[in-house]
């Protein structure tokens, strides 16, 4: 019987205006979206191979993340490259060849689609399964019928999920295979792996909207009055929530600006240079080289642990700004597909470490005065070690949600007046 | 009649709601395979509130609805397997033609094996245009979709059919062809339970007629006692009556 009526949905869905219209328009801008980030891609590969480390040369470089064409997250920041000389690391900032534009919008990704419209087109599909067909009568007759409302909120749910994840995941596979049919873009069998789950990701973030979409039409009587409400939940869910957390966790942890950071390095180098020149003159600049190690390591332990101390207190905020915004499951869900793709805070924060770790070790070279270092290889984490810290937890987190609506929405709908 | 004829049954039913107010008050009422209860009354007497309970929309406060012996409150599904209904104003999906609305309802009534022959003749027995068949509702009159309704029930091949004020709306003619349906699913045994207002059509067809007042049948005559009585009168002179007189 539940697919007696998820067949219904189907069709019922197939046969009306509001499916082709939102179908076309979905189908338009995931299109768009794989189009723009794979020329933002391409672009950044370019500046890729203008930068790159040529042999023995002390930069550390990784190549832009072809997952990013779909979950772009903190890609750009990670490609940069970042040269290390005896005074420490410098970011070059000239390399930014992608989409000027996304420094004023955000890149309309795969990502972006899914949890802003592809959230919203699940709400439109959910509002009316209930409120409305009360208010036509249909939900009268269809429950006149030895079928149970566990069944017929079942069936619905499936009915709808299917209109929505079938074009979806279809849309999406053409244009992966689409980027496949590139030689210069390679996605190995991790990448497709990691591509399908993020799409696994993605249809469960969309049932959660279903769900909601059900849930709110079943403790409403007229579906106006669940379309308006259903509005506002979204643009808290979506918008305010994700950016209250990271607005709230800035008032409890207070880490210092960039601009402060900078110019408490500034100071410590003046300081430690002009000490320097005042040593060199007492000794008449005999012992110049010692005296100028001596203060250039003062210089690097001092950056070192004020580099060290921001990190703690920086982490800490993006700890903090993560577990309040994953109130939101559309903060969960940027978090889960970011990080499984490897352009996710996460990741960008283990690819710091290790440019850290790779800068100590060419300074110790530097020492004993080799002149060629051996290049910066970077290893992506595995998917099991990206689940196994924090991504389970956000897809489980996703998954809950999604039952919890599904569980309330049926609690509200047997209690439902369907007169 | 034998007690095994009994389909649809009422008994001591009451049902206060949340805001107090009492829409039926101890109702005793039974319908028999191949008999035509009609129900009239005053919006608010009480008649769409008694279908309401014989579907399990809402729960009574006391007494028991019983259709084909199942006890509607204790196994409601068992019970609406014995049970098609029409309403007021059948919506269905616009969107499908009438023969697919009639394929899914007739599904959800556990019929999953009909053809498009068996809707089809379905659809020509409640006289639906044949260019109808296989058009969306959305495009139908309101006296199609009334006989699409019908249509469904008779799928359904229920013992019992609950009707809601099916003629209301309806030109004279379409409420005639339509209840010219139910004399012949009345001599097909199915007992038919219809609430109205339409006293004229309600002597035409019912069996037994049956009026309600504030949540309370006040009076019940069959047809032969109707056959010496005037039911215009008795009806206006009890709609005029005080609550408690009545």
């Amino acid at each position: 019987m539940i697919w007696t009526i998820a067949r219904k949905e189907i069709a019922s869905n197939l046969l009306s205006y509001k499916f082709f219209i939102v179908i076309l328009l979905t189908t338009l801008l995931l299109f768009t979206s794989f189009f723009v980030l794979y020329k933002d891609y391409k672009g950044r590969q370019a500046d890729y191979e203008l930068v790159r480390a040529k042999p023995g040369e002390p930069i550390a470089v990784v190549p832009p993340n072809p997952l990013s064409i779909f979950a772009k997250g903190l890609d750009e920041a990670m490609t940069r490259s970042f040269e290390i000389s005896p005074i420490g690391i410098d970011v070059r900032t000239g390399q930014k060849s992608g989409n000027a534009v996304f420094a004023f919008f955000p890149a309309p990704d795969f990502v972006y689609v899914v949890k802003i419209v592809l959230s919203l087109v699940a709400l439109l599909f959910g509002f009316d399964q209930v409120s409305r067909e009360r208010e036509n009568g249909v939900l009268r007759l269809m429950l006149s019928n030895a079928v149970s409302r566990a069944t017929v909120l079942a069936g619905k749910w499936l009915g709808n999920f299917l209109s929505l994840a079938v074009p979806f995941v279809l849309v999406t596979l053409i244009g992966f295979a689409l980027m496949n049919l590139d030689p210069g873009i390679s996605f190995g069998p991790s990448g497709t792996g990691r591509f399908l789950l993020l799409i696994a990701i993605a249809l469960v973030y969309i049932g959660l909207f279903l769900s909601l979409g059900i849930l709110v039409s079943a403790l409403t009587r007229r579906s106006a009055s669940t379309l308006v409400i259903l509005l506002l939940v979204w643009s808290l869910l979506v918008f305010v929530l994700p950016n209250l957390g990271t607005l709230v966790a800035r008032q409890i942890i207070d880490v210092p600006s960039v601009k402060a950071l900078s110019e408490k390095r500034t100071q410590i180098w003046t300081r430690e240079i002009l000490l320097q020149i005042v040593e060199q003159r007492a000794v008449n600049f005999r012992g110049d080289g010692a005296i100028r190690k001596r203060h250039l390591d003062a210089i690097n332990t001092e950056l070192n642990a004020l580099e060290a101390d921001y990190r703690t207190k920086f982490d800490r905020l993006v700890r903090l700004s993560k577990t309040i915004n994953r109130l939101s499951p559309a903060a969960g869900f940027v978090y889960a597909a970011t990080e499984l793709a490897g352009t996710g805070i996460g990741e960008e924060s283990r690819l710091k470490s290790e440019v850290i770790r790779h800068k100590d070790a060419v300074l110790l070279e530097m020492d004993r005065g080799v002149k060629e270092h051996p290049a910066f290889v970077y290893r992506y984490r595995t998917v099991g070690r990206v689940l196994a810290e924090g991504g389970l937890f956000d897809l489980a987190w996703l998954t809950i949600a999604l039952i919890l609506f599904f569980a309330l929405g049926f609690v509200a709908f047997v209690r439902y007046d369907v007169r | 009649m034998s007690k095994q004829n009994l389909i649809l049954k009422a008994d001591d039913l009451s049902k206060r709601y949340e805001d107090g107010v009492l829409a039926l008050d101890h109702l005793n009422l039974d319908v028999r395979a191949g008999e035509v209860y009609c129900l009239l009354g005053a919006n608010g007497a009480g008649k769409t509130t008694t279908i309401n309970l014989f579907l399990n929309f809402i729960p009574p406060t006391t007494g028991t609805c019983y259709i084909n012996g199942v006890d509607v409150t204790k196994d409601p599904l068992e019970a609406k397997k014995y049970v098609a209904f029409v309403s007021e104003n059948v919506m269905l999906y616009g969107n499908f033609t009438a023969r697919q609305n009639l394929d899914f309802f007739a599904k959800l009534g556990g019929k999953t094996a009909l053809t498009k022959d068996a809707y089809y003749q379905v659809m020509r027995r409640v006289s639906l245009q044949e260019k109808a068949f296989e058009q969306r509702v959305k495009t139908f009159s309101k006296g199609m979709r009334q006989k699409l309704g019908i249509s469904i029930a008779i799928i359904k091949d229920a013992p019992a059919i609950l009707l809601d004020e099916p003629t209301s709306g309806l030109d004279p003619k379409a409420a005639e062809e339509f209840l010219e349906i139910l004399q012949e699913l009345k001599s097909e045994g199915k007992a038919i339970f219809m609430s109205t207002h339409d006293i004229f059509r309600a002597k035409e067809i019912g069996d037994r007629i049956g009026i309600m007042k504030e949540g309370r049948l006040v009076l019940e005559r069959t047809r032969e006692e109707l056959q010496f009585e005037d039911l215009v009168k008795i009806y206006i002179d009890y709609m005029k009556s005080e609550p408690h007189m009545a």
